[in-house]
């Protein structure tokens, strides 16, 4: 400790622009570099949560004054099976697993092969990368709405060019593969370029040690490639997890949650319940957003614990 | 030299922050949204409607009035979204608003809406005989007025001229035509790979025919009724058309295939013509949603309204309110531009401009028959129903979904949603 004390003391001395404390005590400077993120943070996300795992605790119509219930809320979603609303929350809940399952490892594995092909800088790879980044530009609803123009069961081009005829859009399997293409289309350019990124990282050294060793191109990328990028490539699951299991405007504007009612999504149920066309029934909503919440956060947990640097 | 960088740094940061802070609350310091001379107008007219309620806005402005109007349009979910907010914090709060005719009694419940008898002494000619009937009754709640209709908007039906005069000549005598008459001409044109009619809409089409059928959709105003024999004969009525080939296909679009002359008929909203139109060498007409009977007293033609309401709103002073009574009456006699948005007005006064008279959709305010067949599906939990509706309706009809199974659930939910309004 002492050791360490007296380093810092001769850093502070030896650059003009010192940041560090000089007098033990509250330092304000840190402070005020976070201080705006830190402001609105709290503002848009901190409150908010307390304010919504509060209402899960209530029953509240969104005008009148919430009405403490205790655990009623989660008794009716969770056990009460008779409900209309456990069966949305298992419903819910299993399509939107049923989502991330399907989507996840495609959002990953499909941007890390093109990064590693577009890594070998083939003739043209601007221009690739370029075309793969695009969609990630574009709003949702401007994807869906195109997309939902591409499946379409009488002018679509995919069925009449592929000489086709499933309503892609209101039968399943069909309507679960057009959610999954579209969103990894969608997705594709964000993970891509991260790891184009973390690919240009790695040293040309390992690369070149290993080919004197005798080793092909599918070792050198299971070898060097993969482990080299490894954080990042623990970042981009859990992220992309996080992001899909936020799933709603594909599901919405795509297949309207049909058919069915199979690609109906919690976040959906949980829209329709706080913000639908009837009543406000803000506390089941809110309690089946903590559910998922938790959910979310169970799963991020699991997936650090499995894929965390072991030392 | 440290310190001066920390001085800096800290006064830059500080000015972003306040800065940031100051765009959050400009609004925040006055408790109602509009400055004192303006009356703050919500309505969800976001498509092409929204220009035509914005050119009535601006012409009304245009008479200089003391109180103008400030037209503000959100899309509709956001609109109802955000209504609770401001009640709620009692904050930019509008000073008249739009919402749909089946929202009205529960915002009355919620006693959110503020009645207008005490206004509408000073304007006498704001009164049921001058409005559509099914558009005024709505507003009247426990014997008091809490809202004035704009429109009445219909689902009712388009149809080929020249289709309906090779497959279904004599269906458009009398204006009404039956399913039977649908049907029949639907078998006829099958071998020219016509079709009688695409599913369209399937809420306003369930609602209208299940009405047709004596059914409703609650029993005492509280308790939902959708789990009857009506109710399935109703559904099974479209499925069997679909089954029978006479309609579009799963997931075919409705509207293209009508506009690219491939259907007879087409059951779409009033509000729809503008889109048909678009459609060159398409010779159209318009006429009442089908019937299941001949009889022009048992028709029955979905319809909703948009109507102005007061939400309480403690800055609103009395002058203003009868500044937004003003506009009110304005509106009465100059809702020319709202029917070219393809919309019925609900004040008669239009009634007698020659050029609305030529439009299609003022057949069904021309004759009193017609008038009586506009059913607004007034319940308080309608919002409940209509969701279910949406999700079960297309399903059923194209046999993806057992129709008992379907309603059975569709009831449950309405009433366990009905139970958690403690």
């Amino acid at each position: 400790m002492d050791v360490k004390l007296t380093e810092n003391k001769r850093v502070d001395v030896l650059s003009p622009v010192s940041l560090k404390p000089r007098r033990k005590g509250f330092n304000v400077m840190p402070m005020v570099f976070i201080g705006p993120h830190l402001l609105l943070f709290a503002l848009f996300f901190l409150i908010p949560i307390f304010f919504g795992v509060y209402i899960s605790f209530t029953n509240w119509d969104l005008i009148n004054t919430p009405e403490f219930v205790g655990l009623d809320n989660y008794k009716e979603i969770l056990f009460n099976k008779e409900s209309t609303f456990y069966t949305q929350l298992h419903t819910g809940l299993g399509n939107t697993f049923k989502f991330v399952i399907f989507t996840v490892p495609a959002c990953i594995i499909i941007p890390l092969l093109l990064a590693a092909a577009l890594h070998v800088k083939p003739r043209g790879s601007k221009v690739f990368q370029a075309i793969f980044y695009l969609p990630v530009l574009f709003s949702i609803s401007a994807v869906m709405i195109i997309w939902s123009m591409m499946f379409n069961v009488s002018f679509g081009p995919i069925n009449h060019y592929f000489d086709s005829a499933p309503n892609w859009l209101g039968t399943q399997p069909y309507a679960w593969v057009a959610l999954v293409v579209v969103t990894v289309w969608w997705g594709i350019g964000g993970n891509m370029i991260i790891y184009q990124a973390a690919l240009n990282g790695v040293s040309k050294d390992y690369y070149e040690a290993a080919s004197l060793d005798g080793a092909g191109r599918i070792q050198k990328f299971f070898h060097i490639t993969l482990p080299s990028i490894k954080n990042q490539l623990l970042f981009t699951v859990v992220i992309t997890t996080i992001a899909q299991f936020n799933v709603y405007g594909q599901a919405l504007m795509l297949t309207k949650g049909g058919p069915s009612g199979t690609t109906t999504v919690l976040l959906m149920y949980i829209r329709q319940n706080a913000f639908g066309s009837g009543q406000s029934i803000a506390g089941i909503g809110s309690a089946m957003a903590v559910i998922l919440g938790l959910c979310i956060m169970v799963v991020s947990i699991i997936q650090f614990f499995l894929l965390r640097e072991k030392k | 030299m440290n310190k001066r960088v920390r001085v800096i740094v800290s006064g830059f940061v500080l000015l972003v922050l306040l800065l940031s802070l100051g765009a959050c609350s400009s609004k925040s310091s006055s408790g109602s949204a509009g400055g004192k001379n303006e009356i703050v107008f919500w309505n969800p007219f976001t498509g092409p409607d929204g220009k035509n309620m914005k050119a009535m806005v601006d012409a009304y402005n245009k008479t200089n009035p003391k109180y103008k109007v400030k037209n503000i349009s959100l899309a509709e979910g956001d609109m109802y979204a955000k209504i609770p907010t401001v009640v709620n914090s009692k904050r930019n709060i509008p000073d008249l608003n739009i919402v749909h005719a089946e929202r009205i009694k529960q915002f009355v419940d919620k006693d959110m809406l503020v009645p207008m008898d005490d206004y509408l002494s000073k304007y006498p000619d704001i009164k049921a005989e001058n409005y559509i009937k099914a558009g005024w009754d709505i507003g009247s709640l426990n014997n008091k007025r809490y809202s004035v209709p704009l429109d009445v908007h219909s689902f009712v039906m388009y149809y080929n001229k020249d289709l309906v005069k090779k497959y279904a000549p004599n269906a458009l005598d009398d204006n009404i035509v039956t399913y039977d008459e649908i049907k029949a001409a639907g078998a006829k044109a099958k071998k020219d790979k016509i079709i009688a009619m695409p599913v369209t809409w399937m809420k306003p089409t369930f609602l209208s025919v299940y009405s047709q059928m004596g059914g409703s959709i609650t029993s005492d105003g509280t308790q939902p009724t959708l789990d009857t024999d009506k109710a399935a004969d109703t559904l099974k009525l479209y499925n069997d058309m679909v089954k029978s080939g006479i309609t579009n296909k799963d997931g075919q679009d409705a509207g293209q295939t009508f506009k690219s002359g491939k259907a007879i008929f087409y059951p779409e909203g009033i509000w729809m013509q503008n889109d048909v139109k678009t459609a060159k060498n398409l010779n159209w007409g318009m006429t009442n949603f089908p019937q299941l009977s001949d009889d022009k007293n048992k028709m029955v033609n979905w319809s909703s309204s948009h109507q102005f309401v007061l939400l309480k709103n403690p800055e609103r002073d009395k002058k203003k309110t009868e500044g937004v009574m003003k506009f009110i009456d304005w509106v009465k006699d100059n809702s020319l531009p709202w029917a070219e948005a393809g919309q019925n007005p609900a004040a008669l006064a239009t009634l007698d401009n020659p050029d609305y008279q030529k439009m299609p959709q003022s057949f069904l305010v021309k004759d009193a028959t017609e008038q009586k067949s506009l059913k607004i599906f007034d319940y308080k939990y309608n919002g409940y129903v209509s969701e279910q509706l949406d999700k079960i309706g297309n399903d059923t009809v194209f046999g993806k979904l057992d129709i008992h199974k379907a309603l059975k659930s569709a009831q449950k939910t309405v009433e366990d949603k009905i139970a958690q309004d403690k």
